[in-house]
């Protein structure tokens, strides 16, 4: 019996600290969640398993020219994140001077609270 | 399958307009038909592409307004929407609509219109074609996500930014000999080099221009085709896809969806890479053009960079790509750019191409790629 983890509640965790991830009861492979299918195996058997938000970015970006209603947040920092257990998830940068950036820096997950928004994050490792 | 030809295109020019995107549709969709030489009366369907119409003009239902604007309002009409693949996946369909014997003569283009929008109004309807909940509220941009695809390359591969310059310098040089083009005008390195930062690597002139614009087909059977003046032949039409998550890509030095839309055409096709005279490939920043290169399977992985730089890649290299000046210098109205890069393919295989035709050209692929690198479509086009 597969377990979904819906994005609600993904978010509702991530805005406590704490990153969700799914792994096949299968064949083992972990996912970011939502989803059905297992892309490598095809099973529909999720178990729900905690990804402890440790990683290192494996690209990332300084936004000069934001979206609408960014302004006041640019210049910032969008990284990929490959974590620990080997997913990644994209994110913002918080706390790391942008010209510190590097690819392969490890960082730590933590919410960026917007409001009712919870935002995927990065700061220091330490 | 049966065989399935382009016999008319046009084409607008690429920039500001003060005309609707179906305006803009429409005018193109004239000129394809006039110069495909059918009566409208001919035509049995349209696919129409437009991405953020929506958004920009409260429009939806675009496909019978487009019809209605060109004066076809009873022929049947779907909208379609792959982001900035969104006119080769509408002329991928009008293909297969052929190809299955469900029609004979089918119009498909599209076109967009952003210039009326404030710039943080249009980057962000066009960062909608990013995941909603995890990715958009991140702060990511479309410039964004080619910086994370190039910082990628740039670390795996040693490919510099001087490197992705060569690519925008090329380009221009192209547009400048295409009377479309939105930058008729040279640029150089240091210019590049110099530019404004937009998303790190990137800078402005890394990245192609928001325009308006439109662009239409006359795709046909071979029946009709072979009535008509210069027809130029379908070889295939792929499309692949790839997770829409940048959390999910694979590898960001590469785009997976690419490689597999490119397998499938050379397959379908018959022919490889080493069969390519001309190419269109989807330039929205010189990062994107350097990784289809590669993918495409014209340079090594880790090459395209090099390849920009030795000028392999101009007119007059051993394969000139984006003869027309890309989306980089021709411009990009989103909607309209898949169907405006087979457009050139046709005209180049016609030998119409005037100052910008490649000598000997006789086949063409087309490369479209939407949004995060999440759908691709490749065709290879033949004038024999």
């Amino acid at each position: 019996m597969s377990k979904v983890v819906t994005l609600k509640a993904f978010f509702e965790e991530a805005r406590s600290g704490r990153l969700t991830g799914i792994r096949c009861g299968r064949c083992g492979e972990i996912a970011i969640p939502p989803k059905e299918f297992c892309p490598a195996c095809q099973e529909r058997a999720w178990e729900p398993v905690p990804l402890d938000g440790h990683g290192t970015i494996a690209s990332f970006t300084v936004i000069r020219v934001p979206p609408r209603g960014r302004a006041e947040e640019a210049p910032y920092a969008v990284a990929v994140v490959k974590l620990d257990e080997g997913v990644s998830l994209l994110g913002r940068i918080l706390d790391i001077p942008l010209d510190a950036l590097k690819v392969g820096m490890p960082v730590r997950f933590r919410p960026l609270i917007r409001d009712e928004q919870t935002v995927v994050a990065f700061g220091p490792s330490q | 399958m049966r065989r399935v030809a382009v016999i008319g295109v046009g084409v607008t020019k690429f920039g500001k307009h003060e005309r609707t995107c179906a305006e803009l549709f429409a005018e193109a969709a004239a000129d394809a038909i006039q110069d495909a030489g059918v009566s409208p009366r001919a035509i049995q369907a349209l696919y129409y592409g437009n991405v953020v119409g929506g958004e920009g003009e409260r429009q939806l239902h675009m496909g019978p307004l487009a019809a209605s604007v060109l004066g076809i309002p009873t022929v049947p009409t779907t909208r379609f929407e792959t982001a900035c693949a969104t006119s080769h996946a509408a002329f991928r369909h009008a293909v297969m609509e052929i190809a299955a014997g469900v029609s004979d003569v089918v119009l498909v283009g599209g076109a967009e219109r952003v210039l009326n929008l404030p710039t943080d109004a249009a980057t962000e309807y066009f960062a909608y074609a990013s995941d909603a909940i995890f990715e958009q509220p991140t702060g990511i941009t479309f410039p964004g996500v080619f910086a994370l695809i190039a910082r990628a390359h740039m670390a795996k591969y040693g490919t510099t930014e001087e490197q992705m310059a060569h690519v925008a310098v090329k380009n221009h040089r192209h547009g400048a000999l295409n009377p479309k083009a939105q930058f008729q005008k040279e640029i150089t390195l240091e210019q590049v080099m110099k530019s404004a930062k937009v998303a790190d690597p990137l800078k402005l002139y890394d990245c192609c221009p928001f325009t308006d614009g439109g662009a239409a087909l006359v795709v046909v059977s071979e029946e009709v085709a072979r009535k008509s003046r210069k027809p130029v032949w379908i070889l295939s039409s792929a499309a692949a896809s790839d997770s829409m998550f940048l959390h999910e890509k694979k590898d960001l030095s590469r785009v997976l969806a690419t490689e597999r839309a490119a397998q499938a055409a050379y397959r379908q096709g018959g022919r490889g890479p080493q069969d390519v005279d001309v190419v269109e490939l989807h330039d929205c920043f010189t990062i994107a053009e350097i990784v289809a290169t590669e993918g495409l399977g014209f340079f090594e992985p880790g090459t395209g960079g090099i390849a920009a730089e030795k000028g392999w890649t101009s007119l007059g290299g051993k394969l000139p790509v984006n003869p027309s000046g890309g989306l980089k210098a021709k411009g990009h109205p989103i909607g309209a750019t898949g169907a405006a890069q087979v457009a050139e393919i046709v005209i180049q295989l016609r030998r119409e191409a005037g100052p910008r035709q490649v000598d000997g050209a006789k086949v063409g692929l087309v490369h479209t790629l939407g949004g995060n690198t999440a759908t691709v479509l490749v065709s290879l086009l033949s004038s024999e």
